[in-house]
């Protein structure tokens, strides 16, 4: 019976956390309690050493030490002013008018400013709710077919979890003991191509029943100039002035510019223009712009700003995304503050709900702290190890063993807890097998991101049912009656979006470019790796702790001061990792160092 | 039995002071942070002490916040199968939880933790890096996050127990009576149904 524990022990132990989760007590306190578990009755069977709980507070200090996971907090902030700020009403309001009159255009209308409030944060919740509760009175007002009306928003407010800022990929980096920066950068083409391939279904939808997405009577734009035209022509020409104006600019840098900085301050300088443009129009009473084109201006201008102020920034590499994120939310709180949104009840709200949310997150990643020392101490990630080796198809198999793993899981669980659980799991293998860290993160982001769809339990479908008409009404404006969205047909409406989201997930791995074309050649060693460096140096006693799962990135608390190790490859090249000591020096080094190197 | 409830009642009024104020902690860190990369950037100063403060805050935050989250139920489960036993089952199962899984976990990080913040107490442990901050405080985090978790679930059992003996309403509806989705999702509509008002005013008196 002991002989059979003994040599048993990390299965018996795995197969223990999922009853344990199961159970249906909170995830972070199950975790934690099987691992203690384990490890009390561990020491008694003298299977692990006596000292094996002593690492405990250790661990958990590095967690607290952990600069990557703070951006959880800023970017929940941010997204939770942003949701009450008004912002994407106006957006929806705005671009529903502007593509309505086209055949399937509020669908397109729904991607677009999903996307676009997707690149300004990272809330499926709250893209997902104005959705509709905006756009989807409208969408059935004028016939649109329920399934692709509900799949097409709810997916829509998915595009959160892929397109940066999103609180996955910073999860996701931090479990993998990769920088918040790469992660973005590798998701940036994905999120994109993803954003396109939505755009594309709705196409093929409105070409093949075209009954199904109808175009809205040219009576339904509001927005309108006196004579009663739309006004696209003075918006055709605005567009096309700003993104001149961002193309002579681009052609105007130095040779050398480094891409992506290019590309952002362009498209700023491009805005601007059309911003000066619109306020000058609107200041002198010239009347040169159409109604439509200078609310188009100003309603994108906020998230525009924001998409800089955060993306912007992390990508030109004058803010870590942890502070990119506190601009973000600072940003907000202002906005919020213009547009006379901001109210101490509100500010005590999003703050509650942010902390509330950063405690839980957090104490998950405690409760699977406790879990792994024990689980390490029975050898368990060599077993996993050896499970997952022995598949057959080397790499692929393991990719497609993997993919179809998290898929599965993902309907039950949500990806702050497969991130935690699984991936310290699945991480050290995947390195083993040569598999590039940042390109394997945005392939489960993907992934996961099926999880706030996957019917019935789907957290984006959810929201939907929360706000769609749940009994037949009468339409507002047609007086006709409406009758209600069922739950089945939300269901039936994701299932498209799930099986394209399958179709990115091959595509990812059919083509490894998407993902490393938006990083740079080079290894690029940014401010993440220097904050790494400098939590590794106040980190010393962590390190005494046994080394997790064997490999450096691997699981929880340890993953930055793991990540010293294994820094050694790219850190060659970085002149910042010398002897000093003065973390704040290391960071404005690199960060110098990093410039430069960006191709 | 009354006597408990009285100190359920006393630990949660408790909790919720202790998750009101903690909660300013988090606009703190907000703006501490985007203060210092936008000084940083402009002046090309900047100190330890303000790279070290947010983690402190941070750190503060989901610590402090821990019991508040548990009596607010943010602790998200997953009840895909719990979910279809009858109330009395998920009540014993928050039993077993809270005495089983909560109160051990606690009571062992507590113990291996308030040697750790008394030794760097006395011994008036400075952060490695220049113009870092004092440690101590941090180090007493821990032990004391998990106290006010521990206390919290003290409370949060007493209330369990006192519903299976039929002497309180159901302990684990939630105390605002809806989710924050809920809320925002009335926020919404309640906007939209006001632009909605004005817009038909507008078109009245054109």
């Amino acid at each position: 019976m002991m002989q059979f524990l003994a040599s048993n022990m990390a299965p018996i132990m795995f197969a223990s956390l999922i009853v344990f989760l199961l159970f249906g007590y909170p995830v972070a306190f199950s975790l934690g309690a099987c691992g203690l578990f384990f490890g009390i009755v561990g020491v008694e069977l003298g299977l692990m050493p006596q000292t094996l709980l002593q690492a405990l507070p250790l661990r958990i200090f590095g967690i607290m030490q952990n600069d990557t996971l703070l951006a959880i907090p800023f970017f929940t902030l941010m997204g939770l002013i942003l949701e009450r700020s008004g912002m994407a009403e106006d957006l929806l309001d705005t671009i529903g008018q502007l593509f309505g009159p086209i055949r399937g255009g509020l669908a397109y209308a729904v991607i677009l400013v999903g996307a676009m409030l997707a690149a300004t944060t990272g809330v499926v919740a709250a893209s997902v709710i104005s959705m509709g509760l905006i756009s989807l009175p409208i969408m059935l007002r004028y016939g649109y077919d329920r399934r692709v009306a509900s799949g097409v928003i709810a997916a829509s407010g998915t595009l959160a979890q892929i397109i940066p800022p999103s609180l996955v990929l910073i999860v996701l980096a931090d479990q993998l003991g990769r920088s918040v920066g790469d992660l973005y950068k590798g998701a940036f083409i994905p999120g994109f191509t993803l954003t396109a391939l939505y755009i594309f279904y709705v196409l093929i939808v409105s070409v093949a029943r075209p009954s199904w997405t109808p175009a809205l009577p040219s009576e339904a734009r509001t927005i309108r100039e006196d004579d009663g035209s739309p006004g696209l022509r003075s918006l055709g020409v605005l567009f096309l002035l700003s993104v001149g104006a961002a193309i002579v600019f681009a052609k105007t840098r130095p040779e050398g510019t480094p891409t992506d900085e290019l590309i952002v301050v362009s498209m700023c300088v491009g805005v601007g223009v059309a911003f000066v443009l619109a306020v000058a129009n609107r200041m002198l009473g010239m009347h040169l712009l159409s109604r439509m084109a200078e609310r188009v201006t100003f309603v994108l201008i906020p998230p525009l700003a924001l998409i800089f102020l955060v993306l912007g920034t992390i990508f030109l590499g004058v803010a870590t995304p942890t502070e990119g994120g506190a601009m973000g939310a600072t940003g907000a709180l202002v906005m919020a503050l213009a547009r006379r949104r901001l109210d101490l009840p509100l500010l005590r709200q999003a703050m509650d709900t942010t902390m509330k949310i950063s405690s839980f997150v957090l104490f998950i990643l405690i409760g699977s702290t406790v879990f792994s020392l024990s689980f390490q101490a029975v050898d368990g990630p060599v077993w996993v190890e050896h499970l997952l080796t022995s598949l057959p198809g080397g790499q692929l198999g393991f990719l497609i063993v993997v993919n179809i793993l998290i898929f599965f899981l993902a309907f039950f669980l949500d990806f702050f807890e497969l991130s935690f659980i699984v991936i310290p799991l699945i991480a050290p293998v995947a390195e083993k097998l040569g598999i590039d860290l940042v390109w394997f993160g945005v392939l489960l982001a993907v992934n996961m991101q099926t999880s706030f769809m996957h019917p019935p339990f789907g957290f984006a479908l959810f929201y939907l049912r929360s706000v769609a008409p749940s009994e037949d009404y009468d339409d507002r404006i047609t007086s006709r009656r409406i009758s209600k969205v069922t739950t089945g047909q939300i269901y039936w409406g994701a299932v498209p979006f799930v099986l394209i989201q399958i179709l990115m997930v091959g595509l990812i791995i059919a083509f490894p470019k998407l993902v490393s074309s938006g990083l740079g050649k080079e290894p690029t060693v940014d401010v993440d790796k220097a904050f790494q460096q400098m939590q590794s140096q106040d980190r010393q006693p962590a390190r005494d702790a046994p080394p997790m799962f064997g490999t450096p990135p691997a699981a929880s608390g340890t993953a930055p001061s793991g990540s010293a190790p294994a820094a050694p490859p790219a850190a060659g090249e970085q002149p910042a990792q010398n002897s000093d000591d003065d973390a704040m020096k290391r960071l404005l080094d690199s960060m110098q160092a990093d410039k430069p190197k960006k191709p | 039995m009354a006597p408990l409830l009285t100190l359920s009642r006393l630990i949660d009024r408790a909790t919720e002071w202790v998750g009101r104020w903690v909660a300013w902690l988090v606009l703190a860190a907000v703006l501490i942070s985007a203060l210092n990369a936008a000084v940083r950037k402009a002046f090309n100063t900047s100190s330890n002490a303000y790279l070290e403060i947010q983690w402190y805050l941070f750190a503060a935050v989901f610590l402090l916040a821990a019991g508040y989250t548990m009596l607010r139920q943010g602790h998200v489960k997953i009840d895909v199968i719990s979910g279809r036993f009858s109330k009395r089952t998920q009540i014993w199962i928050d039993i077993i939880g809270l005495a089983g899984f909560v109160l051990p976990l606690v009571y062992v990080v507590i113990h291996l933790s308030v040697p750790l913040a008394i030794r760097s107490y006395v011994m008036n442990e400075y952060s490695s890096n220049a113009g870092g901050l004092i440690r101590w405080p941090v180090f007493a985090l821990l032990p004391l996050g998990f106290a006010l978790l521990g206390i919290q679930a003290v409370s949060e059992l007493i209330k369990r127990i006192a519903f299976l003996r039929g002497l309180i309403p159901d302990p684990t509806q939630k105390p605002e009576g809806k989710s924050d989705e809920e809320q925002l999702a009335e926020f919404m509509r309640l906007k939209s149904e006001a632009a909605a008002r004005e817009q038909a005013a507008l078109g009245k008196t054109p």
